[in-house]
């Protein structure tokens, strides 16, 4: 019984030691990685910042207004160029679809008759058709 | 010991009879010295072995303590989670500037210095070839002189760029190390420099908002630390800026000053001051460059003046647009003799006087209202205190010393009452907005926040003025200042530079007030050059109408559709009718034949 119970006391010691240490290595462990986590935060905040301030420097007008003058045909802007959004006008219909039932039906389905004639294509917008892909792009 | 019976049985004897048997065990008497040893020999070890057992428990419990709680040297680790969202939103000792649309304007960063130990160099000579190919601005000689002294500590350049540190830190040579600063670092270089101002070596703020937001930028005294939100906006900024230099250059006058202000809120979008300098590295420009014209500089500024002179006769009703004076012959008073630029030689009316800036018209004005209610309207309008604004520099006016007929004559056409452009802008700028004065501030105002207001002039007064404006640019002396669409109005002002109590009549200070669309004024645009230059393009003329008038056109153009002003058809019947103004003029027409 004396016996028994000093085992018990024993084992219990030593698991218990034993869940302790684990514990304690864990945690130190974890704050370890916190502290990496934070060092990590702070310099990912600190290379932000740099980036910001490049950004803001890069982005200086007046190093805007020489790259506009160098790449741009840009003058300053004159009364007539400025308009609101509701002064446009209505979108005209397009003069060159005559009807709905032009727009995008497969013609070169097998078994099906050629649709008509493809709108000619010559103002701003040009139709979606199925065209079949040419060979050279097909040995590409 | 073979037979188990007899072991069990002997162990119950031994139990039955262990009652009987320790009186017998007892029954050996120790008497005398011997019990007393034996005592005490117990005693001890009961001592012992209590003390050993508080210490075991108290070991025991130090470490579940420890194996719970940790070592205890991290209390930082465990208060971090709750510092770090404060932390993400204040980075750096010092907070950022950005203007009213989030444009940083400046910010702290940490750069890293090099400093080196010599005596851990192992080869001087080839580490100062090494550094060069990245610092090519180092020094060989010095550098190397460095690297082979005695001592145990050098600086060998301080504030490196990232790219620069990365640089070196490949190079691989033992015996340099760097060391964590701060630095605080304008993106924007010379574009706000005068708004901005700049820190000292300590990153304590010493000009501009740095230093009158100092505490809240730095957290100082109790202050929490927060960045400042300005209210200029860079592109307006940049314009302005762009332009003064554009045309100091080409009159070459010594130097400019201008500012944008919104009328309605007082906001000062952009302010500006020529020459200036690089808030980066203010110690390589000379201290002119650092004085900021715009606030600090007070300047007699002019025939600017006539507007508040005119606005002040219609407010007390001495005048009306009907009525006028003979500017035939000048006025000669006290020994002086004051004439007019643009001299016609007959009777002016009101609107007359103001176009064409008569100087004998406007004195005849003022002179009928007085000293005394002359100088209570321009205390009013903040010209004769000194302006309120969040920077340290900020210029008080000169007044003359005494303040009579004379006095109110001359101030009447802006002569003899030293003001800074700012209290002039502002002062405008109640004279448009209704006759609200609102005073002028540089941080950003929240929309649909409470503007104090105080009104200087009645709003029928307001709206006379902003016509006549309007006039002067449509047909009087600031035609040039017209930017098509925007309707602007202003007025010029040329006057001569006092130096050393005189009058110097080559050296000029031309200014244009003006604001824009006259319609529906909203904001306040002033334009002013140090002594420019006539050239060609200009015939030789250097007045206001000529050098800065051009200034505020392009600079209107410019502007306006960044600050969301719809350009307008200026020949519309509604845009006619509402800055329509008559002028009663009794110019005789010359008939021809």
């Amino acid at each position: 019984m004396k016996l028994n119970l000093s085992i018990l006391i024993a084992v219990v010691v030593a698991v218990v030691s034993y869940g302790l240490y684990q514990l304690s290595y864990e945690v130190q462990k974890l704050e370890k990685d916190l502290k990496q986590l934070n060092a990590n935060i702070a310099g990912n905040q600190e290379a932000i910042r740099v980036l910001k301030a490049e950004w803001a420097y890069v982005n200086r007008p007046e190093k805007l207004q020489e790259l506009a003058t160098k790449h741009l045909p840009l003058l300053l802007v004159a009364p007539y160029q400025v308009a609101e959004l509701d002064e446009l006008p209505a979108r005209a219909a397009n003069p060159f679809v005559q009807e709905v039932t032009t727009i995008p039906l497969p013609r070169k389905k097998p078994r099906m008759r050629r649709g008509p004639a493809s709108p000619p294509v010559s103002g701003p917008v040009h139709m979606a058709t199925f065209k079949k892909a040419s060979k050279e792009r097909i040995v590409k | 010991m073979t037979d188990g019976p007899f072991a069990v049985s002997n162990i119950n004897v031994t139990a039955s009879s262990a009652a009987a048997n320790r009186p017998a065990q007892t029954s050996i008497h120790l008497e005398g010295s011997a019990k007393e040893t034996l005592e005490m020999g117990r005693n001890r070890l009961v001592i012992a072995a209590v003390l050993f057992f508080f210490c075991f428990v108290v070991l025991a419990g130090r470490l579940v303590g420890l194996a719970i709680s940790g070592i205890g040297e991290d209390p930082v680790a465990a208060a971090e989670p709750e510092a770090l969202p404060v932390a993400v939103e204040q980075p750096g000792s010092r907070s950022e500037i950005y203007d009213r649309n989030g444009v940083l304007l400046a910010t702290t960063l940490d750069t890293y210095s090099l400093h080196a130990d010599p005596t851990k160099i192992i080869d001087a000579e080839q580490a100062v070839r090494q550094l060069r190919t990245v610092l090519s601005d180092l020094g060989e000689a010095t550098a190397l002189a460095k690297l082979s002294s005695q001592r145990n500590f050098v600086w060998l350049k301080r504030h490196l760029t990232p790219g620069q540190q990365q640089q070196i830190n490949n190079l691989g040579i033992p015996g340099l190390f760097f060391k964590k600063e701060e630095k605080r670092f304008y993106p924007l270089g010379q574009l706000a420099a005068h708004v901005i101002g700049y820190t000292d070596i300590d990153n304590n703020g010493i000009a501009g908002v740095e230093k009158s937001f100092d505490g809240q930028l730095s957290g100082k005294e109790g202050t929490t630390r927060k960045p400042l939100q300005l209210a200029l906006d860079v592109r307006v900024q940049h314009a302005l800026r762009d332009e003064l230099t554009r045309f100091m250059s080409a009159f070459r006058a010594i130097g400019g000053a201008g500012m944008v202000m919104d009328i309605k809120t007082g906001e000062v979008i952009a302010m500006s001051s020529l020459p200036d300098f690089d808030p980066n590295r203010p110690k390589d420009f000379p201290k002119d460059n650092k004085f900021n014209k715009t606030t600090l500089g007070v300047y007699e500024m002019g025939s600017t003046f006539k507007t508040f002179t005119t606005a002040m006769a219609l407010e007390f009703r001495s005048v009306s647009l009907r009525d006028g004076y003979d500017a035939t012959n000048p006025i000669r008073i006290a020994g002086f003799r004051i004439r007019d630029d643009h001299p016609k030689k007959r009777w002016l009316s009101v609107p007359e006087i103001f176009m064409y800036s008569s100087n004998i018209g406007t004195a005849k004005m003022a002179e009928a209202i007085g000293p005394k209610r002359h100088k209570a309207f321009l205390r009013k309008l903040g010209l004769l205190d000194k302006p309120v604004i969040e920077l340290p520099e900020v210029g008080a006016p000169i007044l003359p010393p005494r303040w009579n007929r004379l006095e109110t004559m001359t101030i009447s056409y802006g002569h003899g009452l030293s003001v800074s452009p700012l209290q002039l802008s502002a002062a405008i700028g109640a004279i448009v907005n209704e006759g609200n004065y609102v005073n002028p501030t540089l941080l950003r105002r929240e929309t649909g926040s409470e503007i104090e207001q105080k009104r200087v002039i009645r709003e029928q007064v307001s709206t006379v003025v902003r016509r006549l404006m309007r006039l002067v640019v449509e047909k009087g002396t600031g035609k040039k200042a017209a930017a098509e669409g925007y309707l602007v109005g202003g007025k010029t002002g040329t006057a001569e530079k006092a130096v050393n109590g005189r009058y110097k009549r080559d050296a000029l200070i031309t200014s244009f007030v003006s604001a824009f669309p006259m319609h529906e004024p909203r904001y306040v645009v002033l334009a002013m050059l140090d002594e420019p230059k006539g050239n060609s393009s200009t015939f030789g003329f250097r007045g206001a109408g000529w050098t800065t008038a051009p200034i505020v056109s392009r600079l209107v153009s410019r502007i306006a559709p960044i600050l969301g002003i719809a350009p307008v058809d200026e020949e519309s019947p509604s845009i006619q009718k509402a800055l329509h103004i008559p002028i009663y003029s009794r110019e005789k027409k010359h008939e021809t034949f």
